[in-house]
């Protein structure tokens, strides 16, 4: 039962913060709502990035790679055709006249992420450590080129336009949501679990006949099938993109952000994503001026970055593991609390477990304390 | 004072309000960068424009009606400049105000569109701020910056007039103007009956500047085009071409523009070339312009580049587009009405638009050329008519 009630709470834990920052900020003006949706739309991005690089233990510099395509594509799809043919005279005629809809775009931008991300993941990953995080900083280089200079597919050096913003406060908090459902979803599978072993130790979980490379690529698709429905959120949220906005600035925020959530848990990604987002959105405007009651705060222009800065350096020294533990949301509360005597709820660590129940628990140990 | 009349006389005059009732002010919301690397691009301007608009403020405003600027630092971030735009229209802007780069600008510019206010960038160096890139909503947007082609056949026209008839040309592919400008300057240059021996290129911060600079500086052109900006790489790519040998004339843009990247040897930072704006090493050929760098210099805003005069010039295209307009601030009527500019005078030369190009073409250049690291005013070149 208890192990039930933690399953919910994985789940809902991550749902009912999403929850509360988007009533929070249906509160906000709209030009501030603006920068909710961002948060949201952002922490999608985490959540990705926590789906491969949480689960596998490799650092992957490379997913906002798969951001960038399906952005493009849900952009380049969605923008006016006579925009295109206008603005990219050289595109595939396909890409030049064909025209789909937003919530098309968004199935796009996933299934493009999940393609691109498997061809990418068949390649690399068959390597660990640095050697794997270099290669897929290449990717995120390789694609910025491609992007950039390649004009059958794009508009080369200048934004696309006039895209349509459909990506509302509510629809940001949507998006977040399924990729939240998706991520758990995976998180409980058996593929995901012998990730996780062969994270914890990659010798003996080879040594028991697990395939690294197969769930490293499981893992690297459906991660990429989610960066790519958050590119087609960010570009329909801005109305436009250029290849400069998905490139080195957005890893590394995100990344940032997931390491500051924790990067063990779903739990902390969404966690990371939020609170890194609110207090860089919250700083930013204060540089502009920001009322907090009756108090106007107006902080010089750049100090945002160190404060940001400043704050991550702390938290990571005071927690290594991030501000979640990598744990997931309550779960030290379950893993904790001891069994009454004579009940037969004995705690989950030293409870027999019958067939079912045993295959849901992770290969992996998970921190406790 | 001097400054003032030479405004006055440039051909928008300043109404003065006659009545003592305190008029609406027109908001002018700026949503630029403060803080990052268009900063040196987008402060001076609006420094200048502020300046041009606290003398016009003085005289009486617009029809009686001050201009009020507010001021959003985007710092290059897409969702923040979106957001400060919309907090900008919100705030009652009548023209929005954008940086200098449209890339960076566009999730802005679009904001402005949507609101159908006036949207205008000071210093925007492609021909995309307009309905080239943003079709029939781009009829609000413009740019008082130079259009690449512009830039290309000053350039040309400068190297034909030296009688240097070859040329190697190098590109940096980091933004959509050097590309641009590179191209239209290689098509006139050819045009005008000059020979491109090389077209290289680098990418900034890519680290292959000097080897860039190894293979143009044999090239045996009889100078360098380069269309790049300042940093990081430009120091690198003119040492490593001076060091191999080649002292031929080096020839850029105006974002080579400022003299505050050369490199302390006197040996290298020698016979460079390029076009800008205004001369901002105080022998600008204009009073009007001499008069204003000291008013920026008084208040401890030294500008860096000669860009800075973009920004009051185009406070002048509002004002002169909302005087014609009866001091009707509707966007899409100013916008019409500023589509029909036609040389008029503004502190930055004549400028001039079409129902298609919404950037400014055919302004006379200041040419500056460094010599033993100092740099220097040289002539005034006009890139000729339009399509010439």
């Amino acid at each position: 039962m208890r192990s039930k009630f933690r399953l919910v709470a994985e789940l809902v834990g991550p749902l009912a913060a999403v929850a509360i920052v988007t009533v929070f900020g249906s509160t906000m003006s709209i030009a501030q709502q603006g920068n909710v949706t961002n948060i949201l739309v952002t922490t999608t991005i985490v959540v990705a990035l926590y789906v491969f690089t949480g689960n596998s233990g490799v650092m992957s510099f490379g997913q906002i790679s798969f951001v960038a395509v399906g952005a493009f594509a849900a952009g380049i799809l969605t923008a006016p055709t006579l925009t295109r043919q206008a603005n990219m005279p050289s595109l595939f005629k396909f890409l030049s006249t064909t025209q789909i809809s937003n919530f098309d775009s968004l199935l796009l931008g996933a299934g493009l992420g999940a393609l691109f991300a498997f061809l990418v993941g068949v390649v690399l990953l068959r390597l660990s450590g640095l050697s794997a995080g270099i290669a897929t900083f290449a990717v995120l280089e390789i694609t910025y080129d491609v992007l950039s200079y390649w004009d059958k597919i794009g508009p080369g050096v200048m934004p696309v336009v006039l895209v349509p913003v459909t990506t509302t406060l509510v629809m940001g908090a949507l998006g977040l949501g399924v990729a939240i459902v998706v991520a758990f979803a995976y998180q409980r599978t058996r593929s995901c679990r012998l990730l996780r072993a062969t994270r914890e130790d990659a010798v003996a979980a080879q040594g028991i006949g697990i395939s690294i490379f197969q769930h490293r690529l499981i893992a690297f698709t459906i991660s990429g099938a989610i960066a790519g429905f958050a590119g087609a959120l960010f570009v329909h949220e801005l109305g436009s993109i250029s290849t400069g906005q998905v490139y080195i600035d957005l890893t590394f925020a995100t990344l940032a952000m997931l390491v500051v959530g924790g990067t063990g848990s779903l739990w902390g990604a969404v966690l990371g994503g939020i609170a890194l987002g609110v207090l860089e959105s919250f700083l930013s405007n204060a540089e502009n001026g920001v009322a907090i009651g009756s108090w106007h705060v107006t902080l010089p222009n750049g100090l945002s970055v160190v404060i940001v800065g400043v704050i991550m350096v702390v938290v990571l020294i005071f927690a290594p593991k991030g501000i979640s533990g990598s744990h997931e949301f309550l779960e030290r509360f379950f893993s904790h609390r001891p069994a009454k005597a004579g009940t037969g709820t004995e705690p989950e660590s030293t409870a027999k477990m019958t067939d079912e129940e045993s295959s849901e628990v992770p290969l992996s140990p998970r921190p406790t304390s | 004072m001097a400054l003032s009349l030479a405004l006055v006389s440039s051909g928008v005059a300043v109404a003065t309000s006659s009545g003592a009732a305190v008029k609406k002010p027109i908001i002018v919301g700026a949503v630029i960068d403060e803080t990052n690397t268009m900063k040196p691009f987008d402060l001076p301007a609006l420094q200048a424009a502020k300046i041009y608009v606290d003398q016009l403020n003085a005289t009486g405003g617009v029809g009686g009606r001050k201009i009020v600027f507010k001021v959003w630092n985007d710092q290059l971030k897409p969702t923040l400049t979106r957001s400060d735009a919309l907090a900008a229209i919100a705030a009652g802007a009548n023209v929005l105000w954008v940086s200098c780069d449209v890339n960076y600008a566009t999730p802005a510019i679009q904001v402005g569109l949507a609101a159908k206010v006036l949207t205008v960038a000071p210093c925007i160096g492609t021909d995309q701020m307009g309905p080239s890139l943003f079709g029939s909503a781009g009829k609000l947007a413009f740019s008082f910056g130079n259009a690449p082609q512009s830039d290309g056949a000053v350039l040309a026209r400068l190297l034909i007039n030296h009688g240097w008839k070859t040329a190697a040309v190098v590109t940096d592919k980091l933004l959509a103007y050097f590309v641009t400008a590179c191209q239209d300057f290689s098509s006139a240059f050819v045009k005008d009956g000059g020979q491109i021996v090389s077209q290289s290129s680098f990418t900034s911060f890519d680290g292959t500047a000097a080897a860039v600079a190894g293979n143009v500086a044999t090239s045996g052109a009889d100078a360098t085009v380069l269309c790049a900006t300042t940093t990081p790489d430009l120091p690198t790519f003119v040492t490593a071409l001076r060091t191999l040998g080649n002292t031929k004339p080096l020839v850029g843009l105006w974002s080579m523009d400022g003299g505050f990247w050369e490199p302390t040897s006197l040996t290298v930072s020698n016979n460079i070339w390029w076009a800008t704006f205004a001369s901002v090493f105080g022998d600008d050929p204009s009073t009007p312009v001499r008069a204003l760098e000291a008013k920026m210099a008084a208040k401890g805003e030294t500008p860096l580049t000669g860009g800075f005069v973009t920004g009051p010039s185009a406070v002048q295209g509002i004002v002169l587009a909302i005087q014609r307009n009866h001091g009707n601030l509707n966007g899409t009527k100013l916008a019409a009405i500023m589509a029909k500019f036609h040389n008029v005078s503004t502190i930055s030369g004549s400028v001039s638009f079409t129902p298609t190009q919404h950037t400014v073409v055919g302004r006379s250049y200041r040419i500056i050329e460094v010599t033993n690291g100092k740099p220097h005013f040289v002539q005034m070149l006009s890139p000729g008519p339009l399509g010439s």
